[in-house]
């Protein structure tokens, strides 16, 4: 099946206006009717936690009333339809959406992808050895550059059935196993994605249940860094680095934000296709990431003048 | 022997419904948070107790939900009672704030068992 991965989370909350001011001064661009949206079109919506258009919220306390998967073609969202349907409710919009419940509960939807294809430069870097990223005189260090999140790269439930979650996103929508944090969850890529995960589980009581994190990629280390700085100076709260993870090695920078989750920006993660083989660990401290680093405040090294005593 | 009260803020820095960070570490990160309501001001750890070390704002001095009438951790959308930190709602269903005690002296705050600075 050819789903691609997150296209847009819908969220219910509670405090809309500081939402909205959050996602713009996360990146995200305002295009009206509740939609941010990243570079490639990729969305955040949140509406009022009682709008009637809003699927049902679970009983828990998170926020997040829908996740939407984008998938390559009508062909797949007819595959889904039928394989669906066999044991629960899908429901066909006017435009050919489908929304159900996963095998926890969360409400899904799948559509035909909104995203557009970006063509858009790497981080350029200059590197003994190497040919040279940028060209002579090309500066590197631009403080002014935008640092937009370009595409919503993944998702992370609290939820309280790890192996019953996976199997429905692995057996039911073709999604492969790429690691897995023993009896903690499994990082999941679709078949027409082959970034390290677009969905990961973290196993926790059903009291829990929710959305732990989303994440958008940048453009690299330097516009990830550039981002989450210009966050910390405006107020925001810093939640968990920068630093690099080991699985998938996206470096990462989680922030708290008022719609009861962690915004995460993350940049440089590996891609995977069917020849990888999964790998398994404990989730530990030290296998959480390789380094872990705190935003302080600037310093500048200095002297003197010269003709102190 | 008692500790000295600490100065936290003055009383008219956190209006009614209203919320505020003091008592920053050496990293300028606030170790409490005050919550005024109803006239009377409650002091608690930042710190949500489902993570080790999880500030509960999502910008500087924003502690609560849109009404003003629950703490909220930003991280997961957890909601606490503001009288007396016990959380209803959320990843650490049934657990509680670490109350600090506050009293108010000619307009300021003071809080009389603030947690110590861990070691950096």
């Amino acid at each position: 099946m050819r789903i691609i991965g997150p296209d847009e989370l819908v969220f219910g909350v509670d405090n809309v206006k500081a939402c909205e001011t959050f996602l713009v001064d996360y990146g995200l661009a305002s295009v009206g009717n509740g939609r941010f949206t990243a570079l490639d079109n990729t969305a955040i919506t949140v509406r009022e936690k009682s709008d009637p258009s809003l699927p049902a919220p679970l009983k828990t306390a998170t926020m997040l009333r829908q996740t939407i998967w984008g998938v390559e073609d009508q062909a797949t969202l007819d595959q889904i339809e039928a394989e669906l349907s066999r044991d629960r409710a899908v429901a066909k919009a006017a435009d050919g959406t489908l929304s159900c419940k996963d095998d926890s509960g969360f409400e899904l939807a799948f559509r035909i992808t909104r995203r557009t294809v970006l063509n858009l430069p790497a981080e350029l870097i200059n590197s003994p050895g190497a040919a040279p990223g940028r060209a002579v005189n090309a500066i590197g260090a631009n403080e002014d550059a935008e640092a937009k999140p370009r595409t919503l790269s993944h998702i992370v439930y609290f939820l309280p059935n790890m192996d019953e979650a996976a199997r429905f996103y692995t057996d039911r929508l073709g999604f492969v196993v790429t690691d897995k944090f023993t009896n903690t969850g499994p990082f999941l890529r679709p078949q027409a994605n082959n970034d390290h995960h677009v969905l990961f589980m973290i196993q926790t009581p059903d009291y829990m249940q929710g959305l732990e994190h989303l994440a958008f990629h940048m453009q690299g280390p330097t516009e990830l860094m550039l981002a989450g700085s210009r966050m910390v100076k405006k107020g925001y709260e810093s939640f968990w680095g920068p630093g690099r993870h080991k699985f998938g090695s996206n470096w990462f920078w989680y922030f708290n934000c008022p719609l009861g989750t962690h915004f995460e920006y993350d940049a440089d993660m590996d891609k995977h296709d069917g020849e990888w083989i999964e790998r398994e660990t404990a989730l530990t401290k030290e296998a959480s990431q390789m380094f872990l680093f705190e935003n302080v405040e600037k310093w500048s090294p200095g002297g003197p003048p010269p003709d102190a005593k | 022997m008692m500790p000295e009260p600490q100065f936290l803020c003055q009383l008219d820095e956190i209006e009614e419904g209203r919320s505020k960070g003091v008592a920053p570490n050496r990293r300028g990160r606030d170790r409490i948070l005050l919550a005024r309501r109803d006239g009377e001001v409650y002091g608690y750890v930042n710190t949500c107790p489902h993570y080790d070390r999880a500030p509960m704002a999502w910008k500087k001095d924003e502690f609560l939900n849109a009404d003003g009438t629950r703490i909220m951790c930003a991280s997961h959308g957890a909601l606490f009672r503001i009288e007396d930190g016990v959380c209803e709602v959320g990843p650490c269903l049934g657990q509680v704030l670490r109350r600090v005690d506050v009293f108010i002296r000619e307009g300021a705050v003071y809080g009389v068992n603030l947690p110590e600075e861990p070691k950096v």
